[in-house]
């Protein structure tokens, strides 16, 4: 608990920097990493390089007499030191990955920060949300030397687990009962990008930096099959590299990209049915209807059709994107959200244009 | 019947007619009884000499009695024809008696018919001629009454000109009629005369006023003569006066020595601040803050007064005078206003422009010496027409600096204060009432003067006590700004200096480091500054890998931008740097675009993107000891480093064989991290390895 103190010290010392609001240099050279909605669909959670969440309002910025104000940050904090690179929420806790630490923190508490703030938004007085979880990956450190980053995480609401890939090669499960670490799961060579579960099976998937995909049974911590993506000719691109950074699971069907082109597989087969012929390295693609969206170098966000034809490109306003977020939780505020390489967050109401950005 | 015919029938009768009275009356009883052989009788006795002229027997005949006759005839021709008519009804012959009878008497009848007819015709022409004769008589009345009233209205107008004749004496103001029958002698004034004549009157007036300004042109000669003689008296005082000056200057020089000895400046002084009352009062504020704060504070601060004191003094001793000027000055600029439309006043319109920006004759020097010797010198002026002070500055220094040419605008006076407060460009006036003034004489801008007249820094003028309402700024006294002033002139002097000399290694591919910053770097840097040179902000806003820079509003007009290249083997980063005025509290801004295997920049790059962060929000870390004037080094040196890593580090294309151009050298835990797979560019000190942020 010691630990739950200092941090609450560096926070604050933090929020007090957040009260000036943001340099136009850090502003210049912020990226969004991550994005997380909240359980109700008002709310968009989106993390940065420099460790701070940002609390946007759709409701706001979504509403007919919305202004400028509205599409800025309800609520900003700094929750963590180093950048942060993924957000997940449970039905009530928004969790976010640090350098070496997962924090959790209640979406209900959070709601209510935002509506103290909307009160009176000159002031934008940073009230810190407290951290109602807290769970240090650093018991499972590989070298003191450097903390290891979590790039991925997914919520198993099977058996409520998180299923973690980061930076020590290892795909860690938490058991979010008892905040404990249930099962390491080890066989990348390299630190692992990303990690996605299958619906229906007790598989859990994970591409890394090495290349590989490998596919897990949760149950036994072993791998099931292994995929080395880049040794495919159809989609392998020698010039970018091998790395996996981008993985999705629908059913039968894995969308995997990265060094390699983005390429659809269908898991029973262990076959590519089909590659998109997307330019850059791609970093987040979900499935949508009968689309694939897909985003990562580039400005555009990349809608291909299943049979691996770009139905389009739609332009944004960051260089490259990080993160692709659609909003299923309301039907009313559903929207798709892109971050990337700026401070601002692209907002999707039809997903051929560019509604507004929100910005930190 | 024809008219011709007619006419020929009675000239024969008019010529045969013509008869005497007698014959007439003859002719008259024979009209009675109506015979033919009369007829025939006349025209066969051409011979008869008496002429019958019926003309005469027209005067002697009354229409009334010929309208009667004429009426009987008539009648009774028609009761002749109705007797044939019966006659003939009755069944009688051609040529029987009775009928030949009543022709007879008809023919008569119409003989006398014809008769009356030709002289009711002649008595018609008659009526006409007399008409016609009485109207050319009214003809010539008429003309004769147009003339006479001409010459009526001709005279009328001759009088109404006499009447308004003004005669020269009216204009002159003459003594009032009491005043003059007081005191005009009587042989001038002749009471007898003027009194009931209103003409002898004014003339006897006239006289007394030529009188008297004859004796009044007398006493102005008078007065002159007097003057004169006055003036040449003063003149020879003042001979005497001057005569007595260098004897008074030799004592002041001999006691010189005296003064200098007791170390008592007392003559300087007292020059200074005798000069000193001449200055306009803003510079004269700004003498006494800065006298008091140099004696108080800051030795190194001396100050003087240059300009033409005479001229001074001249401005200075009438104030009505002056006010007079303005006065004047607004009602020609007023004509100056009516006038602009015509072309020609162009040249008029620069005098104004001149006018207008007249500073005072005398200005303030201010010279700040540093620690290194280096002095600033500063130049202030009062535009007394303006309302404002300007400043001009120079830089020297102990050492020679003419080596940087990328330094050439350092120490530009045009640049070297520029934003000393945040905003404070000194382009434009900060009186709010010069924008009416300059647009009477059309001046746009008053940075079109800047180089000429000096820059009016707002610091300026809160020095000189001068205050214009603006938006943001509260009212303080000219002393409270001194010494913040002072210091900020002087940390400016300093981190230019810096910067120059900065500049002047870079210029030779020297990334100079300090020691206390030598912690900062990895021991071997392979990359290397190839080039540093100044470029304009066009060229800045030229380049694409700047664009994020200027859309967020970044690079300002004010700022510095420089290039700077580095390289190692076929590898080049252009690094473009926009430096504040403000360096180093407010930090360079670096852009990066590398060309190898390509081209990239940091807006398309992650890892070049990191970088750019790496030094340009990370830069706490470069600043060195106070007051950081090592920064920008610093940045380059670390820049150098992170090309390194970066080209160290660039994954390795399996499919090509052969050596990697850049063998690995510095000792990283991973190469990339995280989604978007940065390199490590954070240089951990004592261990000497590279990690992540």
């Amino acid at each position: 608990n010691k630990n739950h103190g200092d941090h609450l010290l560096i926070w604050l010392l933090l929020c007090s920097l957040c009260h000036h609001g943001y340099g136009l240099l850090q502003l210049l050279h912020m990226s969004v990493f991550s994005q997380s909605f909240s359980p109700c669909g008002r709310f968009l959670a989106a993390g940065n390089n420099y460790g701070e969440i940002a609390l946007f309002s759709l409701s706001a910025a979504l509403s007919p007499d919305a202004t400028r104000l509205s599409q800025k940050p309800v609520l900003t904090f700094t929750a963590h030191e180093g950048p942060i690179f993924s957000l997940v929420s449970s039905d009530c806790h928004l969790l976010s990955a640090g350098n070496g630490e997962i924090s959790a923190w209640s979406w209900t508490e959070l709601i209510k920060k935002t509506q103290l703030q909307v009160r009176d938004t000159h002031y934008r007085t940073v009230v810190c949300p407290t951290v109602t979880q807290h769970s240090h990956f650093v018991s499972v450190l590989r070298s003191s030397l450097e903390i290891p980053e979590i790039n991925s995480m997914v919520l198993n609401n099977r058996d409520n687990s998180l299923v973690i890939g980061g930076g020590d090669n290892n795909v860690h499960i938490l058991d979010l009962e008892h905040g404990i670490f249930k099962a390491v799961l080890q066989g990348h060579s390299d630190y692992v990008h990303c990690v996605s579960l299958r619906d229906r099976e007790a598989d859990i998937l994970s591409g890394g930096e090495d290349g590989a995909v490998r596919i897990w049974d949760s149950r036994t911590g072993q791998t099931v099959h292994c995929i080395e993506v880049h040794k495919y000719e159809t989609c392998a691109r020698p010039q970018f590299g091998k790395w996996i950074s981008c993985l999705t699971t629908e059913s039968d069907w894995m969308l995997c990209g990265g060094g390699p082109s983005l390429s659809l597989w269908h898991l029973r087969s262990l076959s590519p049915t089909s590659t998109f012929p997307l330019s850059g390295c791609q970093r987040q693609a979900a499935f949508y209807q009968d689309m694939i969206l897909a985003v990562g170098e580039g400005p555009n966000v990349s809608h291909c059709l299943l049979g691996g034809g770009v139905k389009a490109q739609i332009p944004c306003s960051s260089q490259s994107l990080n993160t692709l977020q659609l909003n299923m939780n309301s039907t009313e505020h559903r929207v798709l959200t892109v971050g990337g390489s700026s401070d601002h967050i692209d907002v999707f109401t039809n997903l051929s244009y560019r509604a507004f950005s929100l910005s930190f | 019947m024809s008219s011709e015919a007619l006419k020929k029938r009675k000239s024969k009768v008019l010529r045969s007619e013509g008869g005497t009275p007698e014959m007439k009356r003859g002719r008259a009883e024979g009209d009675q009884q109506v015979s033919p052989h009369v007829i025939v009788g006349e025209n066969t006795r051409p011979d008869d000499m008496r002429v019958y002229s019926e003309e005469v027997e027209l005067d002697g005949r009354d229409p009334e009695q010929d309208y009667v006759q004429y009426k009987e005839s008539c009648e009774s021709l028609a009761t002749l024809m109705s007797e044939i008519q019966d006659l003939k009804a009755n069944g009688a012959k051609e040529g029987c008696p009775e009928v030949e009878q009543r022709r007879m008497q008809s023919c008569i009848h119409f003989m006398n018919l014809k008769k009356l007819n030709r002289l009711a015709h002649m008595r018609l022409k008659r009526g006409r001629d007399q008409t016609h004769e009485a109207k050319q008589k009214v003809d010539v009345l008429h003309l004769q009454l147009q003339n006479l009233l001409y010459e009526v209205m001709h005279l009328q107008k001759e009088i109404s000109k006499c009447l308004e004749f003004k005669s020269k004496h009216e204009e002159i103001d003459l003594v009032t009629e009491e005043e003059f029958y007081q005191e005009a002698p009587q042989e001038i004034s002749r009471p007898h005369l003027t009194k009931n004549d209103p003409h002898q009157l004014t003339l006897a007036r006239l006289d007394w006023e030529l009188e008297q300004r004859k004796r009044l042109a007398e006493k102005y000669k008078e007065s002159q003569a007097t003057k004169e003689k006055i003036q040449k008296s003063i003149e020879v005082k003042k001979e005497h006066l001057r005569s007595l000056q260098p004897g008074l200057h030799a004592i002041m020089q001999a006691s010189l020595p005296v003064q200098e000895y007791l170390s008592m400046p007392i003559e300087q002084t007292q020059k200074q601040t005798e000069v000193a009352r001449h200055l306009p009062p803003p510079l004269y504020v700004l003498f006494v803050q800065a006298n008091a704060y140099g004696q108080a504070c800051d030795k190194n601060l001396t100050l003087s007064i240059s300009g033409d004191v005479d001229e001074a003094k001249a401005l200075s001793k009438p104030p009505e005078d002056s006010q007079d000027d303005e006065s004047d000055s607004d009602a020609e600029e007023e004509q100056e206003k009516t006038k602009r439309r015509r072309p020609t006043t162009g040249g008029q319109l620069d005098d104004k422009r001149r006018e207008m920006l007249k500073r005072h004759p005398l200005s303030l020097c201010l010279d700040l010496m540093c620690k290194d010797g280096s002095i600033l010198h500063l130049s202030f002026y009062y535009l007394m027409n303006l309302n404002i002070m300007t400043v001009k500055t120079k830089v020297s220094t102990s050492t020679d600096l003419n080596t940087a040419i990328s330094a050439g605008d350092l120490l530009k006076s045009d640049t070297l204060l520029s934003c000393l407060y945040t905003n404070d460009q000194g382009r434009e006036t900060p009186n709010p009432a010069n924008r009416y003034q300059f647009d009477k004489v059309g001046i746009v801008s008053f940075a079109d003067y800047v180089d000429e007249l000096g820059h009016p820094y707002m610091w300026v003028q809160s020095l000189g006590g001068l205050h214009f309402p603006s938006d943001t700024s509260e009212v303080s006294l000219s002393a409270s700004h001194m010494e913040s002033s002072m210091k900020l002139l002087r940390g400016r002097v300093q981190s230019r200096l810096a910067l120059h000399k900065q500049f002047a290694s870079l210029e030779h591919s020297i990334i100079p480091v300090s020691s206390e910053c030598q912690h900062l770097f990895p021991a071997k840097i392979i990359s290397r500054l190839a080039r540093w040179t100044t470029i304009t902000h066009q060229d800045y806003m030229d380049f694409s890998y700047t664009r994020h820079v200027t859309e967020a509003g970044l690079a300002k007009d004010t700022d510095l931008y420089f290039m700077g290249v580095v390289e190692r083997g076929t590898a080049r980063l252009q690094a473009a740097v926009v430096l504040s005025p403000r360096y180093p509290e407010i930090s360079p801004l670096f852009s990066l675009c590398l060309s190898w295997k390509g081209e990239r920049s940091g807006r398309t790059d992650d890892n070049l993107r990191a970088m750019e962060s790496e030094v340009n929000v990370f830069k706490n870390e470069l600043q060195g000891p106070r007051p950081g004037h090592q920064l920008l080094t610093n940045q380059i040196a670390r820049l150098c480093v992170c090309l390194d890593v970066y080209l160290e580090t660039e994954g390795q294309d399996d499919s090509v064989e052969g050596p990697r151009e850049f063998p690995r050298e510095k000792m990283c835990l991973r190469t990339v991290r995280g989604p978007n797979r940065l390199k490590p560019f954070k240089y951990n000190h004592p261990q000497g390895f590279f990690s992540h942020r």
